[in-house]
Formats: structure tokens, sequence, C-alpha cells
């Protein structure tokens, strides 16, 4: 559809020059009307040869480099090793140890429901 | 060393305490004792460390699940002196090697009877190792279970 637009452009542009020219008396109306037909019938020539001339290139997909470079931290957790994921519950538990003595040690709302850094959890 | 189990003994009454115990070389990534084990021996680690783990299936696998790590100068054990005397953990020494004293309780107990002023320091001490695990998680469920109830709600 993204192809086309320079074609529907260039119809519209025809058919409100087209209007003007034959609805409106007055002259500089009718010369804009004028003007407008000329200058749609060029663009939707152009829109029309765009696509079928010239060759598109593929379009990258939204973040290239996402899929392709492994980030350990937070690969989903069937790709993650058992080792690997066996490491993160211990270091999440260890994180979350930290947090509860952090807690005992100041026990304030804002430790007791900090936020954890840990990957398992975000 | 100063042993947590041991803080406000004087150095004889720790002494004696020692005493009763049999000093355990445990190999590295081997276990000291298994969940569900009878407690009948109280630890104190002396040098290295001990891991204690509870199994949890992860992807149809029963693995042991890291819990709590125990360093020189703190207890393993404390089943030992709590009915119904079973371990609830599986503790096991960390990538080296670690020694711990292992006190057996039926000594313990005894040596409490006969010396009731250290007994009760000891049992002060044990209480509040028992007070400071209990609080620690109680505040890692409740993280956990507000973690629950975001998700739930999100």
């Amino acid at each position: 559809m993204r192809r086309y637009k320079m074609l529907f452009s260039g119809l519209v542009m025809v058919g409100a020059g087209a209007y003007l020219f034959c609805a409106s008396p007055l002259w500089f109306v009718w010369l804009t009307g004028c003007f407008l037909w000329c200058v749609g019938i060029a663009v939707g020539i152009a829109g029309a040869a765009v696509p079928l001339f010239v060759l598109q290139e593929p379009v990258p997909p939204t973040g290239f480099f996402m899929g392709r470079v492994a980030n350990p931290t937070i690969m989903p957790s069937r790709q993650v090793p058992i080792e690997v994921l066996l490491l993160q519950i211990e270091n999440h538990v260890r994180l979350e140890q930290a947090a509860a003595e952090s807690f005992l040690a100041f026990p304030t709302h804002d430790h007791l429901h900090s936020k954890t850094p840990s990957p398992l959890v975000n | 060393m100063t042993h947590e189990l041991l803080s406000g003994l004087s150095s004889a009454e720790a002494e004696q305490v020692l005493a009763l115990g049999t000093r355990v070389i445990v190999p590295g990534e081997t276990s000291l004792f298994r969940l569900g084990d009878p407690a009948d021996r109280l630890f104190l680690v002396e040098r290295g460390r001990i891991r204690l783990t509870l199994p949890m299936p992860v992807r149809g696998r029963e693995e042991n699940i890291f819990v709590e790590e125990r360093n020189p100068g703190q207890a393993v054990g404390w089943s030992a002196l709590i009915p119904p005397y079973r371990f609830t953990l599986t503790a096991s020494a960390a990538l080296s090697e670690a020694k711990v004293m292992a006190l057996p309780r039926e000594a313990l107990l005894k040596h409490f009877v006969e010396n009731p002023e250290a007994g009760y320091k000891i049992a002060l001490n044990l209480a509040v190792v028992i007070g400071h695990r209990l609080q620690l998680f109680q505040t890692m469920w409740l993280r956990e279970m507000q973690r629950t109830v975001e998700v739930r709600s999100a």
C-alpha cells in the first residue's frame, strides 16, 4: 500500500484540479485548478512508475541485532541451559537475602519493598 | 575463633563445650547431611563454607536450590536441638573443603544440665540464630508474595 501512496496523491490532485477548473467562475481559482490538474497527472504518472521500475531494498526488522546477540541475563528461560538457570536462581536468592538483611537492619516500608535487580524476576 | 553459638561464654566455658565435639572435614561439594536425615549432631563451621539447599523440581528434574550459606563462626544444623530432630535442609561443603566441629546432641544436653548457666547462654544464642533466620525468611517470603500479587493483578 505504501508503494502506491504517490499514485494516490496524484489522483487526488487531478480530481481536485478538475473540480476547481469546472466549478469556479473566478479566474485565479480556474488557473489554480488547471495547475493542480497538470501537476496531479505528473505526480500520478511518477507514482505509477516508481513501484514498477524501482527495486525496493529490504527493510531491516526493528531491533536488528536483538535476535542475533545472545544476552545471557535476559534470555527466555527455555533457551537458558539448566546450569545457568540454577546460577540465576542462586543469584536471585542471594540478592533477596541481602534485601531482607537490609530491611532487618533498617525496617522501613521502602526497604521491605525495594526492587531487586535480579534478572530472574525482571 | 568466635562461634555465634558460644557468644557470651568465657573462654573456659567455650573450651568445655568444644571439647564435647569432634572435628569433621567435609570435602568440596560433599554432603554433610541431607534433608530428612536424623539430626543428632549440631555443627559449628570452622573453615570453608557450608551451602544449605532444598530440593525443587526444575524442568522435570530435581535440583538442589541454594537457600543459604554458612560461614566460619556460624552454626549449622540446629534441628539437632529442636524436635523432631530431623534436618530440614541439605548441607554440603561449597567448592573447597570445609572443616566443622560436630557436637552430639546427647553430650550437649548432658552438659547443659551440668552447667545450666552455659546452657542458658547457648540457648539464648540459639534463639538469636533461629529468630534471625525466621525474620529473614519471613521478609523474603513477603517480597515473593508481593511479586506474585503484582503479576496476578497486572
